[in-house]
């Protein structure tokens, strides 16, 4: 059974309507199975395009990934990945540009959700992108001007050597540190400008620890071994990448996958979504300063991270997952403790959520902070609890079934209020509904083998597959090639959301930011710090996430 | 009576008592499927390198010494995947429920298995195999066995000739 197919009736109906609207410039409209309606155009009509799928079809931009395509057809390329929720499809814009200095014209004004996308393809492949304001993004400052090493002709091992921009050379030993601690995962790093409690604007900069997992995947790993890099993504969610890549290869060479192996997906896929969210949960309270909350939440969570080692062997980073199925069976004895499991986490968590709901710190500091509104959501393309507690309704495992949710009924949480306690009910409901889920998988578990018996991967085939992440939707986009991927793009959750916090966190008091910025359930760490500036005195003071949601008054800090 | 209601929370706390446990004062919890660290049996290894194929963070590594060939398992890399087990054509890997390997000597991190290559039957040179695996290809298919001594040199030599033997020529005649 291959993943998700859409309609033929769907695919035909947009397929028309692009030929009418697109019809005068596109130089070719084709279904692509396994990924989507691919649409050529000439890079000069790109912003036409963009804005016609974008505006007037009211598609939402999933990701954009550049590609070195010179090897194999001598230019470079830019595909657009765009989704049409109501049809189920997703339509494909594809942009070829001149192999010795690739331009493309920028459509952040239309999307504003290309921003990063458009920096990352200038960064990373060297594309210029037209008409907006280029800075270095992902690379380090004193990464070497025009090595791009995304292109195929740079070795994914170079080290080049550190420059000292602008500072005197000091002879002897250098030890750097800092300023982010190197053991701790995923720093993050917001500036928040200030006028005395209010918070004016913000500006994030992240990517300080960007492993280049996706030239890693395209250059030293095997087909079968990118699964295992792919879990690394993410540390709380890495079973929805490895998912999402073998998803996205199997799209792309058309290969079938049991049954019964997609049903272990799913399963696995919610027992990490119900981990997630009661961690998630338990952090919130901790913020709020209701640590008591925060303790029952990860006892309950406890629970759930031993019944994933016993489905998997692992705790984290399950390493079930293979192009074409999975590794490990379950059996009778696993499915009645799963049961049980679900059973006691569904008892103890009603329980719990019921205090938490009506704790007045928690309650109170939730409502009507960090809103984001519905039409802000749509243009910045947010995803996930985060995009459903702003009324989208949007969710993959419904809008684009994979694995085996097709098979089972759920009902999709959604809020209007778009504030810090919507994005903390959505999950609430949400880890019912996965318990619910894992019931129904359970009760409907085929029989049958658990990998596919032929695995060939032709090249050049293009797949793209999205997983519902606890924090929301994931999407990998691959081109095949020889024994590994050519092309393999990955796009997180956080990669969406972090930008929409400008609007929830701006002309709100400070002391409600830290709870914003966690309300997106980005992968937390405790170097998360937050840089207060004073936008009368320009005063900069360093402090960090946990003390900052200890404070009420600016006036302590300046 | 909705101002009482976080007081429940106590109620929670005496139900499910204390769930911290006394570890390290007490055997480790793990599942009974719970990946640990590897096990290569010696006895049963014949060199072939299949996990080291396999082995998606450079974990298992084979290097040529020489006469010998060594499998080195170094557990600072290793991910606790078990591919190595899955594609072990002899069964030679086991995944063991050890996980406390913090050790002050890096030395603890590495195991060896060395291997000896096999030398061609023919010309004497090392060959490309060891000689486990040589062993373990004439257990499987014995009809291989007049050409499995060589190196792969020599056996397509032999190939060769023994084809052109077949249809009444001599060897090297073609080069004249």
């Amino acid at each position: 059974m291959v993943d998700f197919e859409p309609s033929k009736q769907d695919v035909e109906e947009v397929r028309a309507q692009l030929t009418e609207k697109l019809g005068h410039i596109a130089r070719s409209i084709e279904y692509v199975p396994g990924a989507g309606i691919l649409v050529e155009v000439p890079v000069k009509r790109i912003r036409e395009a963009v804005k016609i799928i974008h505006n007037d079809l009211d598609a939402y931009l999933r990701t954009v990934a550049g590609v070195d395509e010179r090897p194999v057809k001598g230019v470079f390329s830019a595909y657009y990945v765009f989704g049409l929720d109501s049809k189920h499809v997703n339509i494909i814009v594809v942009a070829y540009m001149d192999s010795d200095k690739p331009s493309i014209p920028s459509v952040v004004d239309i999307a504003p959700s290309a921003d990063w996308y458009e920096l990352e393809m200038y960064d990373l492949l060297g594309i210029r992108v037209e008409g907006r304001r280029l800075y270095r993004f992902i690379l380090p400052e004193d990464w070497p001007e025009g090595l791009y090493p995304l292109r195929k002709d740079v070795a994914y091992n170079i080290r080049p050597e550190p420059s000292l921009r602008g500072r005197e050379a000091i002879s002897g030993p250098r030890v750097p540190v800092g300023p982010y601690h190197p053991a701790l995962h995923e720093p993050e790093y917001f500036e928040l400008y200030v006028e005395g409690e209010r918070v004016v604007d913000v500006r994030y900069n992240g990517f300080h620890v960007h492993r280049g997992i996706e030239k890693l995947g395209e250059s030293r790993f095997t087909y079968q071994q990118v699964p295992f890099l792919a879990e690394r993504i993410c540390g709380i969610c890495g079973f929805v990448h490895s998912v999402c890549y073998t998803q996205a290869v199997e799209n792309a060479a058309r290969i079938d996958v049991p049954e019964r192996a997609l049903y272990i997906r799913s399963l696995v896929l919610e027992v990490e979504r119900l981990h997630s969210h009661l961690l998630w949960i338990g952090v919130a309270c901790h913020l709020l300063g209701y640590d008591a909350g925060f303790m029952h939440a990860w006892r309950i969570r406890e629970k759930t991270m031993v019944l994933a080692e016993l489905l998997t062997g692992s705790r984290k980073t399950y390493g079930i997952n293979l192009v074409g199925g999975v590794r490990k069976d379950i059996n009778r004895d696993k499915i009645g403790k799963v049961l049980d499991t679900v059973k006691w986490v569904e008892d103890e968590f009603k329980k719990l959520v019921e205090v938490i709901t009506s704790v007045p710190q928690v309650v109170k500091r939730a409502t009507g902070t960090g809103i984001l509104p519905k039409h802000d959501a749509r243009a910045y393309s947010v995803v996930g609890p985060v995009a459903r507690a702003s009324g989208l309704n949007r969710d993959v495992r419904r809008d684009y079934p994979y694995a085996a949710y097709k098979d089972v009924s759920f009902k999709v949480p959604v809020y209007s209020e778009g504030d810090n306690l919507a994005r903390l009910l959505v999950r609430v409901d949400e880890v019912f509904e996965s318990i619910e889920i894992i019931r129904q998988l359970l009760d409907q578990l085929p029989q049958g083998p658990i990998m596919a018996e032929e695995l060939e991967i032709p090249e050049g085939r293009i797949g793209v597959s999205s997983v519902e992440a606890p924090r929301g939707e994931d999407i990998h986009f691959i081109i095949t090639g020889k024994g590994r991927p050519y092309r393999w793009r990955v796009r997180a959750p956080t990669y969406q959301n972090i930008p929409a916090l400008k609007v929830m966190l701006k002309d709100a008091p400070l002391a409600d930011a830290p709870l914003t910025i966690a309300s997106i359930d980005p992968c937390f760490s405790c170097t998360d710090r937050v840089v207060v500036v004073d936008a009368r005195t320009r005063k900069r003071r360093i402090i960090s996430l946990r003390k900052l949601s200890k404070i009420n008054c600016i006036g302590c800090l300046i | 009576m909705s101002l009482l209601k976080p007081f429940k929370l106590i109620g929670i706390a005496h139900r499910s008592g204390v769930v911290t446990v006394r570890y390290p004062f007490q055997p480790p919890l793990v599942t009974p499927e719970f990946r640990g660290r590897i096990r290569i049996d010696a006895s049963k290894c014949i060199g072939c390198g299949a996990c080291v194929n396999a082995c998606p963070s450079n974990a298992l590594t084979l290097v040529d010494d020489g006469e010998r060939r060594v499998l080195n398992y170094f557990i600072g890399r290793c991910i606790y995947c078990g591919r190595c087990a899955d594609v072990c054509p002899v069964g030679a890997i086991t995944i063991s429920r050890e996980f406390e390997l913090a050790t002050d000597n890096i030395g603890d991190l590495n195991s060896r298995v060395i291997h000896y290559k096999a030398t061609c039957s023919c010309c004497g040179e090392e060959t490309t195999a060891t000689e486990r695996m040589i062993s373990y290809v004439v257990s499987r298919v014995p009809v291989t066995e007049t050409y499995v001594h060589m190196g792969s040199r020599c056996r397509k030599r032999r190939f060769i000739e023994g084809l052109m033997m077949g249809r009444g020529m001599v060897y090297g005649e073609s080069e004249r």
